[in-house]
Formats: structure tokens, sequence, C-alpha cells
């Protein structure tokens, strides 16, 4: 009797410890959720730069690790089963991944992200619509325009390898020719136009993406105008004769001023003609025969003649 | 001398279509950023090559004489060979390395919108198959179906850059680069 007592019990023990295990997982279950799966996948993508974002996974006080994925047309088609760890998202801390790498053909892309708490990791979520990058927004391109003395220059914002620049650009008058130019990468100067001075220049310019086959829009348009430098033809012939004439007066005047003070400081003496001696000095002394002796027959100069007179 | 007249302005005529339709189909595959792809292939090269089993063996053997490749027969081999290792080599070679993988996926996909471009390029123009065609695709199938598959899809993935250099030969494609 005992025995079977034992028994009993020992059956009832087991029956519901049994029991016991077999309700821990579900009040376990009741009481800690499965990490969630992301959800809210979508993809920015702006100029060729694919942004894949989702709703963060929030974990109180815990720091949650994602992990993204990725499926061409060409593994979605041949190898379903293949998925191909994005090159920087495996257990990345934000809730967004820069998926440029990894979309590298122009072909509809399958993307999945899950996360990961220590050693708990959700579901795959998956995004709704496959992403094909031909669905990129081209915004216009930055440019700058300078004047390098009558030199148009642009320079066009660096985007990448896959970018190509189509500027246009025109003389701002009525019935002027639009004149196009490709650039082919951005970030350095490129020579346009030489200007003519006076002139006003117009600028604007697209992004060509070859991959994809799409043009952006244009640029707002930007003018330049070269001021005049040139003195206009009368004004030059003007100051060509001027430039003549002072050329001829000024040696003249020169010369005038010289002869003048000439003239003032140092004028040469000239004897009146009537004092002016035509025969020989001996045959002017009238001296009486008598007074020959007192007369000293002298020759004198013509000067001494002169002061002999006056005096 | 009018029968001449007509038969020289006819074979003008066939000339100067021909040689249109080529400069159309020539420019079939331009928008095609092949820079990226051979890219690609320069950075797996070394390791894929390296586990190529059959030096002595050639699978593009045809590609290589490439004389006898015309220009009518440039459209139907290239839709031809982009079948060929879209359906057979990409399938047929599993990769454990993932950094390869990344870059045998970015060409498998490139070849796919290649595939889907010449296809357009067909609708407007007509990409008949000759009998020489026909015959230079037969005998590199032949050539991969002579090895075992595994061997083949990696000499085959090894050989790329002889198929890369037809199509930039043959489809006057610029880089973008």
């Amino acid at each position: 009797m005992q025995t079977f007592t034992m028994v009993l019990e020992e059956i009832w023990t087991s029956l519901f410890m049994w029991f016991f295990y077999a309700l821990i997982p579900c009040l376990l279950t009741d009481e800690v959720a499965i990490l969630p799966a992301p959800q809210n996948l979508s993809v920015l993508s702006t100029n060729m730069k694919h942004l894949l974002m989702w709703s963060p996974v929030i974990a109180p006080g815990e720091t949650v690790y994602y992990s993204v994925e990725y499926q061409g047309e060409y593994e979605s088609l041949y190898t379903s089963h293949i998925w191909i760890p994005s090159s920087w998202c495996s257990l990345t801390e934000g809730p967004e991944c820069d998926v440029t790498d990894d979309i590298t053909a122009t072909v509809p892309y399958n993307l999945r992200v899950r996360a990961t708490l220590g050693s708990q990791t959700s579901a795959w979520s998956i995004l709704k619509h496959p992403f094909n990058r031909n669905s990129t927004i081209l915004t216009p391109p930055g440019m700058e325009i300078t004047k390098d003395g009558f030199h148009l220059v642009i320079e066009l914002e660096d985007l990448g390898p896959q970018f190509e620049f189509l500027v246009a650009y025109w003389r701002r008058e009525p019935g002027a020719e639009e004149h196009v130019k490709m650039v082919r990468s951005g970030g350095i100067p490129v020579h346009l136009e030489t200007m003519e001075p006076g002139a006003a220049y117009c600028v604007k310019a697209q992004t060509f993406v070859k991959a994809i086959g799409r043009y952006s829009a244009f640029s707002q348009t930007e003018c330049v105008e070269v001021q005049g430098e040139a003195i206009p033809l009368v004004l030059a012939l003007f100051a060509f004769v001027g430039f003549m004439l002072i050329l001829v007066v000024v040696p003249l005047f020169v010369w005038k001023m010289g002869r003048l003070l000439q003239y003032s400081c140092c004028p040469m003496v000239v004897l009146p003609d009537t004092l002016k001696i035509t025969n020989s000095p001996q045959k002017l002394i009238s001296c009486r025969r008598e007074e020959v002796d007192a007369c000293a027959m002298a020759v004198m100069s013509p000067e001494e003649l002169l002061r002999a007179w006056i005096s | 001398m009018k029968l001449q007249c007509v038969s020289l302005w006819l074979l003008g005529t066939i000339m100067i279509l021909c040689s249109v339709e080529n400069h159309g189909l020539r420019r079939c595959l331009i928008s095609t950023d092949m820079h990226h792809i051979e890219e690609s292939f320069q950075e797996i090269k070394r390791a894929i090559q390296a586990k190529d089993t059959f030096p002595n063996v050639t699978i593009l053997s045809t590609l290589e004489t490439l004389q006898i490749i015309k220009p009518l027969d440039v459209c139907c081999v290239t839709k031809n060979l982009l079948a060929f290792y879209v359906d057979r080599v990409f399938k047929d070679h599993q990769e454990p390395n993932p950094k390869i993988l990344r870059k045998i996926s970015s060409i498998a996909n490139s070849f796919l919108y290649m595939q889907k471009t010449l296809r357009q390029c067909q609708e407007q123009r007509q990409c008949h198959c000759r009998q020489e065609a026909t015959n230079a695709t037969r005998v590199i199938h032949d050539n991969y179906d002579q090895l075992e598959v595994r061997a083949a899809a990696i000499k085959s993935l090894g050989e790329l850059n002889v198929f890369l250099a037809w199509i930039n030969k043959n489809h006057e494609v610029t880089s973008s680069a």
C-alpha cells in the first residue's frame, strides 16, 4: 500500500514538473517579446547616392545593430536563395545604410534588413518595391562662373565619375547663337569662350549620367559682363593729333626761347656805319706841318681814335 | 549599259543600307558603363584565374580569331554570348568568398542590363543570326561542355576580359572615365 502511494506520488510529481516545464515557454513569450524586425524600409536616392533607411528598433538601454543584404535582378531570377551582405552594413548602428557601392547595375535590386541585439536576431524585413538606380533624383549642378581677363571660365561641382555635364552659353543679345560644350568631369576650371569687351555672356549647365541615360534639369542661368576698356575711336584720333602737335611745337618753342635768352644776356657789340674806318689809319691824322713834330706819327686803332674823338 | 547601271545602283544602295544598319547596331550598347565592368573584373581576375585548373584550354577560342566575326554578325554573337554567361557561367559558379561574389554579382547584373538594352535595339533593327555566327557560339558551348561544370565555369569567368575587349572593339563603347 505504501509503495503504491509512493509510486502515485512520483507520477504526480513528474506530471506536475512536466506541466510546469511545458508552461515556461508560454509564460516567457507573454512576458518577453521576440526582437521585432525593422519597419518602414525606404530608399532615398539623390545624384546616384543611394541611402536605405528604416524605422529603428527600440530597446531601452541597449544598442541594436542592423545587417543589410541585397540581391540584384540576376540573383532574384537565377539564384533566388542567394543574398549578398552589403559592403558597409554588416552590424551597423544607425537606422540607415549607404548602399551606393552595392547597387552597381541599372537593374531592380531587392534589399533586406534585420536587427540584432546580443544573441537575438529579428526576422528579415524586405523593401516593398525593388529599387532601380535609374529612379535617382538628379539635381542641377552647382557651378562657379569666373572671368580670367577676357576668358569665360566655369568650374562645376564634382559629382563623381558617373557624371558628365552639358554647358550651354550665349551672348546676351537678341538672336544670339547658343553654344553647347560637354564637360567630362567636375572640380576642374574649364575655359568656355574669349569674351568681347562690353558684351554680357550667360551660362547654364545640366548633368548627364551615362549609366542610366538621364539628364538633370538645367541650373539657374548666370550672366557676366566685361567692361569696355578700349577708348572710343574719336578720342584716340584726337589723342594722336595732339601728340603730333606736341612733337612739332615743343622743339620750336625751345629754340625760340634759346634765341631770346641769347639776345637778352649776351648781345654782340656792333659799330654804326658812320664810325666805321674804311681807309688806312695814317691818313686820318690831321696835323699841320708845323705841328708835325708835336704830333707823333703814330698808328692808332679805330677804338683809340674813337676815344680820342670823344674825349 | 542600262543593266550595268541598275546593278551598280542596287549594289550601292545595299552597301549604304548595310553600313547604316551596322553603324546603328554598333551604337546599341553605347550607354553601357563598360569601364565599371572592366574595373570589377580586374579586381577579381587574379583570384579567378588562379583557380583555373586547365590553363592550356580556351573556351572563347572563336572570339580570339576575331577576323571571322563579320560586322553583320556582331549583334547575334553579342546576344548569344551574353546569354551564355548569364544562363550558364554565372549560374554554374558557386562563389564562397563574399568579396568576389559581390564583383561577380555586379558583372552578372550589368550583363542582364546589357541584354535588355540589346533587346530594345533589336526591336528597332533586326538581329539575324547567320550560320557563321551560330557556328561560332556553338563552338564556345561545345568547349564549355567538354570540361567539368565547375572547371568550365571558372575558366569562362577567367576569360571575361576576352569578351569585354571584343565588346569594346565591336560596339564603339566609350568609357565614362
